[in-house]
């Protein structure tokens, strides 16, 4: 059956949809987590001294790079399979 | 434009006796930057001009007020300048004004809010004094009986009965301890203070009157006081309104002259001479060496040595020096470092306009950066709003280019702009001339895999651009052979990296198909090493010998050049590396990895837009579903809707590009050339804006 199953063409596009939403999915999960310290890390030093805003909201937004990662392994998996 | 403003670094030299008069010169030209150097033995450092005590004594007090009456001289907007001669003249005046003025007052509503908490403990101490019901007459005054009155933990009873049973107590819950009143013999007096001290008694002192007439007595009291306390609040406010800028101007006047009379501590001095050392801007030398020569002093340009480091005086066009403050929250350049305010000026609002896109957002920021630049009139809000307008300007020649107004109107699959767009016919027919068609459609398929290509084509030629200037400033900073092994063998890295990428979008077709898999015939097909073409390479699009079967097929000549571009990296790197951090440094070269993990970063370009285009859809959807579907047809609610939805998206809009421009070039781009560690070019003067320039 499992033969059968990945010889199927929608099934393979079941899994690459499956996959690509994982890939974003679970990368947002694992950049809010990084996020989450810095984050708290950032408010901490704004109540110390305002001026430090704008550095404290780019440093928040470094981990989102591995977002972009899964979002871009999504896209070749949809336009592969999709 | 790219590089900092050149410096000259000069020596005043004059007789001793002139250093003040040279001190003013100096401080209205307001351009040389004093550097701090070190005695010898015929140069000492100066002391300051006996001026300075009373002036920084006045300026002491007059900056408390300042600070008292919140006065933010950024905040406050010129409307009448005063002469200098004009200050000096109301100065003394002025500040004894001021001082019966303001620091009388400030010191009555001191003293009354020390009364006012005495007040407000003695009342506190009363209330509990209230629960025992007794006159307060009873409570004190006797001679052979001892009366404590006060709060205790616990009831002593049992305790005290231990000692003698003839006593009295009253007891009363107050909170969750107990007010209590206890009677004894005077004998007993001492013996049952301890006891009651053992219970955690704490005395509360007894008032002569009835206890109701003092509280009111109190209350009244308390109402006067805060009532003056008021009045001499709406006083001193008035003179807030009245006086500021004088007051302003005043400190401004006084800060001057008390740096102007620091002077000398900055100098050295001889018997008979004083030497200032300092830098000036090249282009300004000529004016300021006339200046000082006319007035009998000597200005000698002076060689500075490689290791010294002038300061930074950022020079950059106009429209480029609202970006200033983005770069330099990142570092100030070195001296001899390429500014890169100019380039993000160019690139900053680009990609932030890439990424929102839309006509109506872009609108939307420009009219809120229009009004609120006439609210905030500080520089450096200014120049920040400047910024928006720039982004909102390209937010919107973007979103003519994708036609996008509040969110696409063309869908794939929908036929009818009406479906999914509230203005979706209009703008359809604003795009006749195109068939109704945006120049460029990113929500389709072939318009994200389009874009998707050319951010990551922006990252690559970003980031080989960003390592050739690193190179220049290694180059300049440290010679020829430093700057090969710690940029220039990166360049040959990321190259490479660029040949893999180009290769495998070769093999998927994108190349040499037309779209939608490729943008046209744009390359041969031939270009395969082995002979092939690109159906079959379609197959091995990374074709590594070995690991994939039939790689052949795949090898074309990206592929080729890439390896010797690796290896050559790879050598130098290892060359370079090696001697310094022993054989682990080989384990550094998985940096390659992070280059190439910062040019997919760029595609946040497309997702950060792309995800915006989706909400402002998703929300029109909503609207038009609500507002005007047959049998639901509730238009306040739609608007409702669609105001919301788009506000949040609006405030996001502006947030999410904004952030990520600025960490893409804060990130990606200046780590690779900018080291920072400048001194900022910070010349002896000020820029008056209470006083008239020139009155001296």
């Amino acid at each position: 059956m499992v033969e059968a199953l990945i010889g199927d063409t929608a099934f393979i596009k079941g899994c690459a949809a499956i996959g690509a939403g994982l890939a974003v999915g679970v990368a947002g999960i694992g950049a809010g987590i990084g996020e989450s310290g810095i984050g708290a890390a950032a408010v901490g030093a704004v109540a110390e001294d305002r001026g430090f805003l704008g550095l404290g909201l780019l440093f928040t937004v470094i981990p989102e790079t591995i977002v972009i990662f899964g979002l871009v392994i999504s896209f070749i998996l949809m336009f592969a399979y999709g | 434009m790219l590089k900092p403003e050149k410096m000259v670094k000069v020596a005043v030299v004059g007789a001793k006796e002139k250093l003040e008069m040279a001190s003013e010169i100096l401080y209205r030209l307001n351009m040389l930057h004093i550097e701090t150097v070190s005695e010898d033995e015929h140069f000492k450092l100066g002391s300051p001009f006996e001026k300075a005590g009373q002036a920084s004594r006045a300026l002491l007090q007059l900056r408390s007020y300042i600070s008292y009456l919140k006065l933010d001289p950024s905040k406050i907007s010129v409307k009448r300048k005063f002469k200098k001669t004009e200050i000096e003249e109301k100065l003394s005046k002025k500040l004894s004004e001021y001082q019966e003025q303001i620091g009388l007052r400030l010191d009555e509503i001191k003293k009354i809010n020390d009364t006012l908490k005495a007040i407000e403990t003695e009342m506190a101490n009363l209330e509990p004094l209230k629960l025992l019901e007794i006159s307060p007459k009873l409570l004190k005054g006797y001679k052979s009986i001892r009366c404590f009155v006060g709060l205790i933990k616990a009831d002593p009873s049992e305790e005290l009965k231990k000692v003698t049973s003839d006593f009295e107590i009253v007891l009363k819950k107050y909170e969750d301890i107990y007010v209590t009143a206890v009677f004894v013999r005077a004998e007993y007096g001492d013996e049952f203070l301890r006891i009651l001290q053992g219970y955690g008694f704490k005395e509360l002192p007894v008032p002569d009157v009835e206890i109701d007439a003092r509280i009111s007595e109190l209350e009244k009291r308390k109402e006067e006081l805060s009532k003056r306390k008021d009045q001499l609040e709406t006083e001193i406010e008035d003179l807030k309104v009245k006086e500021s800028e004088l007051l302003l101007a005043i400190e401004e006047y006084l800060s001057s002259e008390v740096e102007k009379a620091e002077l000398p501590i900055k100098a050295l001095i001889s018997k008979h001479t004083f030497v200032l050392v300092g830098y000036v801007p090249a282009k300004e030398f000529e004016k300021f060496k006339k200046e000082l020569d006319s007035r009998g002093f000597a200005v000698e340009q002076l060689s500075f040595e490689e290791h010294e480091m002038p300061p930074t005086k950022l020079s950059n066009p106009r429209y480029a020096r609202n970006f200033e403050i983005l770069a330099k929250t990142y570092a100030i350049p070195r001296y001899k470092e390429i500014d890169p305010t100019s380039i993000m000026a160019i690139f900053f609002p680009i990609f932030f306009g890439l990424m929102l896109g839309d006509i109506g957002y872009g609108l939307l920021i420009l009219l809120t950066a229009l009004y609120l630049k006439r609210i905030f009139k500080t520089e450096g809000w200014q120049k920040l709003l400047n910024i928006g307008i720039i982004s909102g300007i390209t937010s919107i020649i973007f979103g003519f280019i994708y036609g996008e107004f509040f969110g696409p109107f063309l869908l794939p699959g929908i036929e009818n702009p009406q479906e999914i767009h509230f203005l979706g016919n209009f703008l359809a027919s604003l795009y006749a001339f195109n068939h109704g068609h945006p120049f460029f459609d990113r929500v389709e398929e072939f318009g994200v895999k389009t874009l998707l290509f050319i951010v990551l084509m922006t990252g690559m030629i970003k980031m080989l651009w960003g390592f050739s200037m690193g190179f220049y400033n290694v180059y300049v900073e440290h010679g020829l052979k430093e700057a090969i092994y710690e940029k220039g063998c990166w360049i040959l890295g990321v190259l490479g990296l660029v040949c893999i990428i180009l290769g495998f979008s070769y093999n998927i077709g994108i190349f040499t198909t037309y779209p939608p898999t490729g943008f046209g015939r744009i390359l041969p097909e031939n270009l395969y090493v082995f002979g092939g073409t690109v159906a079959e390479a379609r197959a091995v699009p990374l074709p590594i010998p070995g690991l994939v079967t039939g790689w052949e097929a795949g090898l074309n000549y990206f592929y080729l050049a890439a390896l010797p571009l690796i290896l050559l990296w790879l050598v130098i790197f290892l060359k370079g590396e090696i001697p310094k951090m022993g054989i682990f440094g080989a384990i550094m070269a998985v940096e390659l990895l992070t280059w190439f993990g910062q040019i997919l970063s760029y595609a946040r370009l497309l997702a950060i837009g792309l995800s915006s285009v989706y909400i402002a859809f998703v929300i029109n959807y909503i609207g038009v579903k609500v507002g005007f579907e047959p049998g639901i047809a509730i238009l306040p609610l739609a608007i409702v809707i669609m105001l919301i939805g788009h506000g949040v998206n609006f405030l996001l809009g502006i947030l999410d590009p904004g952030l990520q421009s600025l960490r893409l070039h804060y990130v990606e781009f200046f780590t690779k050339f900018v080291e920072g560690g400048g001194r900022e070019y910070m010349p002896f003067g000020r820029v008056k804006k209470f006083i008239e320039e020139g009155g001296e």
